[in-house]
């Protein structure tokens, strides 16, 4: 069987599992399976069959599995969306749309991945200008300073930023990997490399500093220093780099615990929910209340006790950051772990294609963007279970979101590209090889 | 490169195990503390979707009962004020009280014995429809308290001596339950204490209505017969201390029932005096003092009677001095009673010496009227002999008929019984009555105390007594 007639398949499959939860939960709203639903349902399998039919014809031999498994995390969300606010679950497809046309736009333009090194430069400071907009022009949400408020949306720019400044870290980082993993000078007994290579880095620890600072985006700046010290380890495969990096980002955050009010709240209400349980620990403890409720089994899609009669959410930001506990309650101890190997298995083929990738830029893009996928779901579901301090993340293709979905989206089309180069430089036609030749 | 990015890998995939492993513990292992966290209002708010059972009177009609407004169920109460401090309340904001606690997972629905409906509703995702409760009180003897109180503080336990069902318990003052949460504030700080069941919680000192039980004490044990003569001076001297009578009486020559029926103190001074400190408290325990009866109601809603200084129950085999022990043994000193300890005092007399185990709920009904659960009535203890319980039983008619309890006379019916006046200190009495009725076949057990009254319990409890054994015996069925 072919890649592509598998990634078919589990294609259908999901689509077929997404239905049946959709009408499941309308069934449990409204007492009554409508056509709408199936249409909606339809709707949905049509989007991820033409991003099939686009991958088919563009990126023959890339990974099979990656489009199914974000087909199913994407109709989970929107199912728990819908089954949350109803209203939402339309933008959410509609948002859905548009990155499934921007995954199409990447995949039909940039073609060849390797071609994005060349840019790096650029694509590292459109990264760092979404940033800097954000801390010029954003607006603070929940103590956050996320959002930028453009031609009457509310966009995430630090969901783009990430994958531009993974493509630019895994190009310079492969450039420069033996002089950073040669020591050339001591400091205090540790061989450090010299500065004008140490400088960048240094320069991304600000970075992330300013973040956490301005943006008091603890989540994001968390992501974005875990996946540059990742990567620098992953290019020089020197763990001085790790412990350095570590070093720095908890100094980092024990200062901003101390000094900027909001990270230091969500800190001790991590460290003590129970004592602030009418304020600042409220939404956790809610978070935790509907977890623990959802038992073993669950209370069954579009059965859980979500909603008050006020059709306000029990957990305040259910639909977005907390969804997890949404799913965790209405799908039980079994269907949470499996959403959480759902994301292994997209972590997973990540690795795969990282380790099987020809080239050193390949191997960094795709390790990077899997690890920052990888660690961006671990640091919202270890906030929502209490097993890390809460910090504000979407949990990718799940939580309501525009930027994200449609940033996570253009981060499979990248995945999918290494992973297509890879198997045709190993195992592709003359033909296959001239296109990709030509492409360069 | 590989081996860094495998080893990364490896990292991740450890902390989504970590995930895993807190999810479980979240879900599996702490999942019933997490609910029960008094943090956790889910429960509540769930439950207020619940179709509760109602609480019904004996006779079926509904003393609280919900019905649905916008999604949610409401408790109402059609009879309105009736005995809300021992049918509780079911409320969001303050919790819940009396049958309403107790019997909460029945009303809910959620009882294991409602058996295999509620476990297929829960299987198919159907709310449970919670069971009905059917309590022993009888509206008209209920209501024959709640009005013989009115204006007064204190209680009234009226008992079905041979079952032990509780055919009425009230408590004054009372309140609306329908206007509970919105008077909360006043009703938990008023210093009548309306939310306070004093029927159950009160304690008070029994007085003379205790010698009802020195007397069993030393009739069962032989040291005396009714017709033990006795001398009264006025006064009894014992351990540097003495026994006097109500009011400074003087009463002579006298037997030991006459002693009951004119509630002689002195008399039953001397008695306890020779009864000893052991034998009377060994008589009080045989009638379930030092115990909390089991009325089937949630831990602090029943209290123990028995001794008790400032900081509670003394143990029962605390010393008392022979002066002590003679005060006592007239139900002064520091014995202290609930009204339903005492109606269970008189209920044993009427019921030949057994203590029946005194009960509220008489059925819990499944939605479709299917009775899961039903009243057994049991002996609780054997207080005293038969025979003892039948000296007792006629030594008691003489109070009502030639003494200090006329007031609690019935026409046509003979009634026993026994007052007792407790002074207070502040110039008030403690007005007691406990009695039953028929004497010859009893079927109504009582015990009234009033609160605050410059009167007697002849005068100021008897009468109520009477009004609610004439409520219950004008009843043609009784639990």
């Amino acid at each position: 069987m072919s890649r592509r007639t598998t990634e078919l398949l589990y294609l259908v499959l999901a689509g077929a599992v997404s239905t049946m939860a959709y009408v499941s939960v309308y069934a449990g709203r409204y007492r009554e399976i409508h056509r709408a639903t199936i249409v909606y349902g339809l709707v949905f399998v049509a989007i991820f069959l033409v991003l099939h039919i686009v991958v088919r014809v563009f990126l023959s031999r890339a990974d099979p599995y990656l489009l199914p498994v974000t087909a199913l995390l994407a109709a989970i969300g929107l199912t728990e969306i819908f089954r949350i606010r109803p209203a939402l679950a339309l933008l959410q497809g509609q948002w859905l749309l548009v990155g499934a046309l921007l995954f199409v736009l990447t995949v039909v333009i940039v073609r060849d991945h390797t071609r994005l090194d060349r840019y790096r430069y650029l694509i590292g400071a459109l990264g760092l200008a979404l940033l800097v907009a954000t801390i010029v022009a954003g607006t603070t949400v929940n103590g956050a300073k996320l959002w930028i408020h453009a031609f009457g949306m509310s966009i995430q720019p630090s969901e783009f930023a990430k994958l531009a400044i993974v493509v630019f870290l895994a190009g310079y980082l492969d450039d420069k990997k033996v002089l950073l993993s040669v020591p050339t000078r001591h400091l205090l007994g540790v061989p450090v490399p010299a500065a004008k290579y140490f400088g960048p880095l240094v320069l991304m620890w600000g970075l992330t500093l300013v973040m956490l600072v301005f943006m008091k985006d603890f989540g994001m700046s968390l992501l974005f220093m875990a996946v540059f010290v990742a990567l620098l380890y992953m290019a020089t495969n020197r763990i001085v780099y790790v412990v350095a990096g570590g070093a720095l980002f908890a100094a980092a955050a024990g200062l901003a615990i101390w000094l900027v009010p909001h990270v230091g709240d969500r800190f001790s209400v991590w460290l003590d929910p129970w004592s602030k349980a009418d304020t600042t620990g409220y939404q956790l403890l809610q978070s935790l209340f509907t977890i623990a409720d959802g038992g073993v089994l669950g209370s069954g899609f579009g059965r859980g006790f979500l909603l008050y009669t006020s059709r306000q959410p029990v957990v305040p930001d259910l639909q977005t950051d907390f969804i997890f506990a949404a799913i965790a309650n209405e799908m039980g101890l079994l269907g949470a772990v499996a959403v959480i190997l759902c994301f292994v298995l997209f972590f997973w083929r990540g690795a795969r294609i990282a380790t099987q990738a020809p080239d050193g830029f390949s191997k960094l893009l795709a390790a990077g963007l899997a690890t920052a996928f990888a660690l961006q779901t671990f640091i919202i579901l270890g906030g929502v279970t209490r097993l890390i301090p809460l910090t504000g993340l979407t949990l990718p293709f799940v939580s309501y979101g525009g930027s994200s979905i449609t940033a996570n989206l253009v981060l499979v089309a990248l995945l999918l590209m290494v992973s297509h180069r890879t198997n045709v430089v190993r195992a592709g036609t003359d033909v296959e090889r001239r296109r990709l030749a030509e492409l360069g | 490169m590989n081996k860094a990015i495998s080893r990364v890998f490896v990292v991740g995939v450890l902390l989504f195990v970590a995930l895993i492993v807190n999810l479980t513990v979240l879900q599996v292992i702490r999942a019933d503390e997490l609910a029960q966290r008094p943090e956790n209002k889910r429960q509540l708010a769930q439950e207020q979707r619940i179709k509760r059972g109602a609480i019904l009177a004996y006779d079926g009609s509904p003393i609280a009962r919900s019905v649905r407004r916008s999604g949610f169920y409401h408790r109402r109460y059609p009879q309105g004020t009736f005995a809300p401090q021992l049918v509780g309340y079911d409320s969001v904001r303050y919790g819940r009280s009396g049958i309403e606690k107790e019997m909460n997972d029945e009303l809910l629905g959620t009882a294991p014995e409602l058996g295999v409906q509620s476990w297929l509703d829960q299987l198919l995702g159907r709310r449970p429809t919670g069971a009905d409760v059917l309590t022993t009180l009888v509206p008209d003897v209920q209501r024959a308290a709640q009005q013989a109180l009115a204006g007064k503080t204190g209680a009234i336990v009226a008992l079905d001596p041979a079952t032990g069902a509780v055919l009425a318990g009230a408590s004054a003052p009372a309140y609306d339950p329908r206007k509970l949460e919105e008077q909360w504030a006043d009703l938990s700080s008023d210093e009548g204490a309306p939310l306070l069941n004093r029927g159950m919680q009160g304690l008070y000192a029994p007085g003379s209505s205790f010698k009802v039980v020195t007397a069993a004490g030393a009739l069962d044990a032989g040291t005396v017969t009714p017709e033990t003569a006795f001398v009264d001076t006025g006064t009894f001297v014992i351990y540097g201390g003495k026994v006097t009578n109500y009011g400074g009486a003087v009463y002579g020559p006298h037997d030991f029932e006459t002693a009951l029926t004119q509630s002689i103190n002195t008399t039953f001074g001397k008695v306890g005096d020779k009864l000893g400190r052991k034998r009377l408290v060994a008589a009080m325990r045989a009638f379930g003092f030092w115990e909390v009866p089991p009325l089937g109601l949630p831990s602090g809603a029943v209290v123990a009677s028995g001794r008790y200084d400032g900081e509670g129950l003394l143990s029962p085999e605390a010393k008392m001095d022979p002066l002590a022990v003679a005060w006592a043994a007239c139900g002064q000193e520091q014995v202290l009673a609930t009204p339903l300890q005492m109606a269970l005092v008189t209920s044993a007399v009427a019921n030949g010496g057994a203590v029946m185990t005194p009960y509220v709920v008489q059925e819990v009904r499944a939605p479709g009227g299917r009775i899961v659960e039903a009243a057994e009535p049991a002996e609780w203890l054997t207080a005293i002999r038969p025979g003892t319980a039948l000296t007792l039983n006629q030594m008691m008619r003489r109070v009502v008929t030639t003494g200090t309890g006329t007031g609690a006379a019935i026409e046509g019916v003979e009634v026993a019984g026994k007052t007792g006046t407790a002074e207070r200190g502040d110039g008030t009495n403690l007005a007691w009555f406990i009695g039953f009725a028929p004497a010859g076949d009893p079927r109504v057990a009582v015990a009234v105390v009033v609160e605050e009254t410059m009167s007697t319990g002849g005068a100021a409890a008897a009468p109520l007594a009477a009004d609610v054994m004439r409520a219950a015996l004008a009843q043609a069925a009784l639990p």
